[in-house]
């Protein structure tokens, strides 16, 4: 059950030849593990995702992917004119499993509903997805990856915007996720979240620490979040940043 | 080269191109920054159905391609609100239906002949009359602009927070587009709208290229498209080809030679499909 | 009533009708939801140039238009790597570039050429059988690609971030979706024109686009509007005596601005508070 979904060695990649954004990455997530990926805003989260998703190409050491990927993103870059509904948008989940030349049938649209379910999202689902809020939306893109069913999932600050109950219900989603053998990859600001998974990846423009939660210490997190960091005693801290979600693309289309 | 001030028609045509240039390079730069290039692009048909009206009705023509254009704008802009339509397909629907209500209007086959020849006029045909409505119209446009500035950089760059920080978007849309329409509207007739586009798009380009501050963008699209009808007239002149073209590919060689000298930044590297870059139009 | 459809040349122009708005409807589903708007009246303008050196050189017009718009797409699709330029500056620049080529080369070099009042203006009474095979093709092709990568584009338009996590190509479905607006609206131009390719391809889905709840109805309802559209302007044409290309695009127009009125006032009643 311990097998290696995916792995990165040495990984340093960005957005410009030369110019690397995030530098010397080595981790590996296990089937049935959840990673916590923490760092300050630019810390490189978001394109420690993309190189793994393969769309940032590796300047340095390797990336290993076993299995297929779900990716629930940050920026939400949906277009929210768009005529789908909530179900439209969950039903993309089986669009890999599905030949261009087959409808999807009976089962996946039961699938989706299940999903839809699962989110607290199931009488929302004939709903355009542009008229939910937006913490519904983080939602039934959650949905998706769920129908997706990948081995290997993805989720890019997945509780941004989502409500305390919304969040518990996803979080005990996740662990059953992680029960059935997925490996999980969150990036998250909640640092003490962060340390009840079961590896914690710290990164700051390189990586700061790998480990599990209990041996992210003090030093550790300083590295991870410079000297903005209060330290609340008994190894609990939290740094004090604007949690402001900057919108990176906000393109208006 | 002397030749573009000593000959009577060349100088009146220089003089025109240039005052032109001066006005639509700055204009551009907001007409490429406000994604309403289609709308540059595409107004200039929209003006048939006004030009007809007028010359039933024995009006001056101007006033008929100013009236029609400016209506096709307002369209634009109130169709464009919609999301889910969006300004290229308000610029698509309103400007082929206005298009299609001229010549069914002129209730005659040879109209359109009319209209080719708005689209490639010719600035050698300049008169004083000419150079005196583009010396105004540069005046005006300039002066809106600048006016404007403010507006224009809230409603470009944030639209969302604009109407928090006192502008409306929605009415600087409009007003940019009213400007847009009334420059081709009063300049395509004798130049062509081909050599009008140009102008707004072919400095602004290469002036939005070379620079990342908006001020030096301003300035040196309208450097640019000065120069640019300077070099394009003599070409014509000394190669014997026709004028309007010659100023239009000239201008578009101004953002090659700039793309060339200002390799610059190459977008972020990741993987990007053909249509990622062409669906962010407004 | 309708005996102007027992002209043999009104045939013609009913099934060239017919044909392209299944094209029309199909695509121009997507170019709405895709924004791809500007691009459609771009690669139509810009068959300019190939028109233009089609005579001269012995290259049959609709090739030669071809090759102009795969160059185009080609072309723009480099230049648009530059995000300063904005993807419609990208398509305006060289469209005019093309334009000026196309101007220079007709006034200059082959001034003989009449490219200019073809692109213009194609009409919809003068189609030959090439023209209508042609527009059977680009019909069938337009179905093939929308029932093969329908999926893609929704996925791709929706949310471009993840469509490759969900196991469609981005890249693949890009590129098929330019090339064949490229031949479609190569197609459509001895019917109506560069000028006027928009009111099938552009204009119907925009007015289904105000109802439609779903992409198949925007599908299914773009190409019935385009169908009906294309058939009463016809017939107001004949009957009227005008050109079919300029009727149509001004009966498209009205209707798409009573559609938008309607939704407009329909937004402003107040929703009953039960
Ligand atoms: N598209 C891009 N082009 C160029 N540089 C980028 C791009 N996106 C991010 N960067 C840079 O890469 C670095 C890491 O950014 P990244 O988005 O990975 O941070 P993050 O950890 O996800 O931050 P946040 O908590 O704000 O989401 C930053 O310095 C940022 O400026
Ligand atoms: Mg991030």
């Amino acid at each position: 059950m311990s097998e290696v979904l995916i792995e990165a060695v040495g990984l340093s990649t960005g957005y410009a030849p030369g110019e690397p954004a995030l530098r010397g990455v080595t981790f590996a997530a296990n089937a049935g593990q959840i990673v916590a990926v923490l760092g300050p805003n630019g810390g490189g989260k978001t394109t420690l995702m993309r190189a793994l998703l393969g769309e940032l190409p590796p300047f340095e050491g390797r990336v290993d992917v076993h299995g297929e990927i779900a990716y629930v993103p940050q920026t939400e870059q949906a277009r929210l004119d768009f005529p789908v509904s909530a179900l439209d948008v969950a039903l993309m989940g089986a669009y890999r499993r599905t030949p261009w030349w087959k409808r999807l049938g009976r089962a996946e649209h039961d699938r989706a509903l299940q999903a839809l379910d699962r989110v607290g999202l199931r009488e929302r689902a004939k709903d355009r997805f542009g008229t939910l809020s937006g913490g519904q939306r983080q939602r039934v893109l959650i949905a998706r990856a769920l129908v997706q069913d990948a081995p290997i999932l993805l989720l890019d600050e997945p509780f941004s915007g989502v409500d305390r109950a919304s969040e518990a219900t996803i979080l005990g989603l996740l662990g059953q996720l992680r029960a059935q053998g997925h490996a999980l990859l969150i990036c998250t600001h909640d640092i003490e979240q962060g340390r009840g998974f079961d590896r914690v990846l710290g990164v700051h423009g390189e990586q700061t620490f790998f480990g599990p939660g209990a041996a992210l210490d003090a030093a550790a997190l300083e590295r991870t979040y410079g000297s903005e960091i209060v330290t609340l005693g008994e190894g609990a801290a939290i740094a004090v940043q604007c949690h402001h979600h900057d919108h990176e693309h906000d393109q208006h289309g | 080269m002397t030749e573009l001030v000593t000959d009577p028609l060349l100088r009146r045509a220089l003089l025109e191109v240039v005052i032109l240039g001066l006005a639509c390079g700055p204009l551009g730069v907001w007409v490429l920054h406000e994604r309403r290039a289609f709308a540059a692009e595409s107004l200039s048909h929209a003006m048939l159905p006004g030009l007809v009206v007028a010359s039933l009705a024995g009006a001056p023509l101007l006033l008929g391609a100013v009236g029609g254009i400016v209506l096709a704008a307002v369209l634009v802009a109130v169709a464009a609100r919609d999301a889910r339509v969006g300004g290229d397909t308000a610029v698509a629907v309103v400007v082929t239906a206005l298009f299609g209500l001229g010549v069914v209007l002129a209730l005659r086959p040879d109209v359109p002949a009319r209209l080719a020849e708005i689209l490639f006029g010719d600035p050698l045909g300049a008169t004083a009359g000419d150079i005196a409505v583009a010396a105004l119209l540069c005046g005006a446009v300039l002066v809106a602009l600048a006016l404007g500035g403010r507006s224009l950089r809230l409603a470009a760059f944030d639209p969302q927070a604009a109407p928090s920080l006192g502008t409306k978007p929605g009415r600087v849309g409009i007003a940019l587009l009213v400007v847009l329409a009334i420059t081709i509207a009063a300049a395509a007739q004798g130049l062509g709208s081909l050599l009008l586009v140009a102008l707004l798009l072919a400095p602004a380009a290469a002036a939005i290229r070379a620079s990342d501050r908006l001020g030096t963008q301003l300035r040196l699209a309208a450097a640019l498209g000065a120069g640019c009808a300077v070099v394009g007239l003599e070409v014509s002149r000394s190669l014997d080809v026709a004028a309007g073209p010659a100023i239009a590919l000239a201008a578009c060689v101004a953002y090659v030679v700039v793309a060339l000298v200002r390799p610059g930044e190459r977008g972020p590297g990741l993987r990007r499909a053909p249509i990622d870059g062409l669906t962010g139009s407004r | 009533m309708l005996e102007a459809f027992d002209l043999p040349f009104m045939q013609r122009a009913l099934v060239a009708v017919l044909l392209l708005s299944v094209a029309g409807g199909l695509l121009g589903a997507w170019v709405v939801l895709r924004r791809l708007a500007f691009f459609s009246h771009a690669v139509g303008t810009a068959t300019f140039p190939g028109l233009v050196v089609a005579a001269p050189w012995g290259i049959a017009a609709p090739l030669a238009a071809l090759g102009s718009a795969l160059l185009f797409t080609a072309g723009l699709t480099r230049l648009i790597r530059d995000p300063r330029l904005g993807p419609d500056g990208a398509t305006g620049l060289l469209v005019v570039a093309a334009l000026a080529l196309g101007a220079l080369l007709a006034s200059d070099v082959y001034p003989a050429g009449t490219g200019v009042d073809q692109l213009l203006f194609g009409t919809l009474l003068g189609l030959d059988d090439a023209d209508l095979w042609l527009a059977a093709a680009v019909a069938a092709g337009a179905l093939v690609l929308t029932l093969a990568l329908g999926r893609t584009w929704l996925a791709t338009g929706f949310e471009p971030q993840t469509a490759r996590t969900l196991g469609v190509s981005r890249a693949r479905g890009d590129w098929a979706l330019l090339a064949g607006l490229a031949v479609a609206v190569v197609a459509m131009l001895p019917a109506v024109g560069a000028l006027l390719a928009a009111t099938l391809l552009v204009v119907p889905a925009a007015t289904v686009r105000l109802v439609a709840r779903s992409v198949p109805q925007l599908l299914a309802g773009s190409v019935l509007l385009g169908a009906t559209e294309g058939v009463v302007a016809l017939w107001f044409a004949y009957e009227l005596d005008l050109p079919p290309g300029p009727v149509l695009a001004l009966l498209s127009g009205v209707i798409f601005g009573v559609v938008a009125l309607g939704q407009a006032a329909a937004a402003r009643r107040p929703v009953p508070v039960p």
